[in-house]
């Protein structure tokens, strides 16, 4: 027993002790798993942070914890806490305009309880924990997204997450049963070996492209996309908030374990499906912004975007894409989080839509420079931690000399700080045409806004976390 | 019957899956699709297992997880089903139209 596993084993005890207390005391309005969720949230990070990074272990041969996993988990821990938080004032009356969500510890539990999915995705050493952890990670999101009955949304969300998440777990298993079987062995060592052996094998590149497809469908990457706006859309906004970012972070980690480990053979071949790929993904998603009038579907083809971005990444070696990528996924959920905060404030009385910012810029001035300094992250535009992060994901292309592809990212952009400027305007200088609703701001999103803000100001100014992950990757 | 002979098949009822899929309206013959498609990456499991695997255990056991696992997903994916039914009262693909743009 190590204590480099203690954080996935607290996250199962707190999913079950959230749930048993719930059962235990069956009081719906109680907000007792809300503060335990937190809380513990809050404790394994703290403890994550505190965990040896040099030291790499691994549990009966299948669930291996390194460095890089812990990172990872630290995304993932992060994400969930910012979840419970954004989650908190959509439990009560009057919380938001679509209606109360009900069954709070439930929620709770369905969050930790994928989130230790994710983790088990990041501490695979074989495809079988793959298989289980990513199928962990993702069957929880088709009951999240669905959590708000009542509302036909959120239900034909949940159904078309559902259709198109299942058939990308069929064609999972198949690239999966490839491998396997090519390999002879389940594990990523065996297959590894395979690839440096023979790696024009045609039933193991048939398997590679199937499993580039499947998870195509979780990374939102072109043309498996299409599902993403309509999610986004139909789903309870903390949902949302933890899909485009958890949700998404899983799936990059997917790709980046196989790419770089069982894979890594094949990295020259996979290399130009990549940069295609990222290119493709990322056109589509800044053109489909263009012409958004909603907000929450307005940030599924951000992201969509940014996937694009990170993607491309991957074309560079294993330690500067390892290093920019999980640099970006933090600076992206901050980001990321920010924007669903506002958009769950704006949403309390209101549609969600562009034209709900008009006039926020008098009303709440400091709300609306959050907005724009947010904006300007997922945009990069210099001083904040956005401009870093891409810049860190530009260079680890360019290291290996795409430079055509790195200009094409930049111009795609600078069409994607247009349409970040879009929200700006809207909350600035575009004049309201009936006087704007009063915007009622909780403590906790208060708290979490201010956190948020300085976290994106801070990554981007001191290099300290930047070289620190390096540091850890190498 | 040689492993070429299960490929093949397996194959095939991949592509009836993804055909089905996309072709089908009524959402539980999308959800029988995707088993076909599940059903298939067992048969391919197990005749790896059988023909050529160094390690024929794991291809056995692989197939029994992916009936659990996707045991869970179907369950889930009916339970949103009937919620859905029970908003449009169609179980018509052609029904969810309102998320659009």
């Amino acid at each position: 027993m190590n204590i480099l596993l203690l954080p996935d084993l607290l996250i199962i005890l707190l999913a079950a002790s959230i749930l048993a207390i719930d059962l235990y005391r069956g009081k719906p309005q109680s907000t007792v798993s809300f503060h335990m969720s937190w809380i513990g949230l809050l404790v394994i990070f703290c403890l994550l942070i505190i965990l040896p990074y040099d030291q790499e272990i691994t549990y009966w041969g299948t669930y291996k914890v390194t460095g890089i996993s812990l990172l990872f988990k630290q995304v993932f821990v992060l994400s969930s806490l910012c979840t419970v938080l954004l989650s908190a004032p959509y439990f009560k009356p009057g919380g938001n305009a679509r209606g109360v969500l009900r069954y709070r510890s439930e929620f709770y539990f369905i969050i930790l309880l994928c989130t230790f999915g994710m983790f088990a995705v990041v501490s695979a050493t074989g495809l079988l924990t793959l298989f289980i952890g990513m199928e962990l990670a993702t069957i929880p999101l088709y009951i999240l997204s669905g959590y708000q009955k009542e509302d036909s949304l959120s239900v034909e969300a949940a159904t078309k997450y559902i259709i198109m998440g299942s058939l990308s777990t069929g064609l999972l298993v198949f690239g999966y049963s490839f491998l396997y079987g090519c390999a002879g062995s389940l594990s990523f060592k065996a297959i590894s070996v395979f690839a440096m052996a023979s790696p024009t094998d045609p039933l193991f590149r048939l398997g590679v492209l199937f499993v580039l497809a499947a998870i195509g469908f979780k990374l939102t990457i072109f043309p498996f996309h299409m599902w993403a706006p309509d999610v986004y859309d139909g789903a309870p906004t903390p949902v949302t908030a933890f899909i485009s970012v958890s949700s998404k972070a899983v799936a990059i980690g997917f790709l980046l374990i196989l790419v770089y480990g069982p894979l890594a053979p094949l990295h020259n071949y996979l290399q130009i499906i990549l940069l295609i790929l990222a290119g493709a993904t990322m056109t589509v998603g800044n053109l489909g912004a263009l012409k958004q009038k909603r907000l929450r579907r307005f940030m599924a083809y951000s992201s969509i975007a940014q996937a694009g971005y990170i993607i491309m990444a991957m074309a560079g070696t294993a330690a500067a894409a390892y290093s920019s990528i999980i640099y970006y996924l933090f600076v992206y959920a901050a980001a990321n989080y920010a924007i669903f905060f506002i958009i769950s404030i704006v949403g309390r009385n209101g549609e969600e839509e562009f034209k709900s910012l008009q006039g926020m810029g008098k009303q709440n001035p400091v709300l609306a420079a959050v907005l724009m300094l947010t904006l300007f992250s997922l945009g990069g535009i210099p001083p904040l931690a956005g401009f870093m992060g891409k810049f860190l994901l530009f260079a680890a292309a360019a290291e290996r000399g795409f430079y055509s592809m790195v200009i094409f990212a930049a111009l795609n952009s600078t069409i994607s700080l247009y349409y970040y400027l879009l929200l700006v305007k809207e909350a600035y200088i575009i004049k309201p045409a009936i006087a704007p609703r009063v915007l009622v701001i909780d403590n906790i999103q208060r708290i979490s806004l201010v956190l948020l803000t300085s976290a994106m100001v801070s990554l981007g100014l001191i290099p300290l976390f930047s070289s620190n992950i390096m540091a850890i990757v190498q | 019957m040689t492993l070429i002979h299960f490929v093949v098949l397996s194959l095939t009822l991949c592509a009836i899956g993804v055909y089905g899929v996309l072709t089908r309206r009524n959402l539980i013959g999308i959800l029988l699709s995707v088993e076909v498609i599940l059903n298939g990456a067992n048969i391919n499991f197990a005749a790896f297992a059988h023909f050529r695997a160094s390690d024929p255990a794991a291809g056995a056991i692989f197939p029994i997880f992916v009936m659990a696992v996707s045991g869970c997903e179907m369950a889930v994916a009916l339970a949103i089903i009937i919620s859905m039914y029970r908003r449009k009262k169609r179980l018509d693909v052609y029904k969810l139209e309102e998320l659009n743009g």
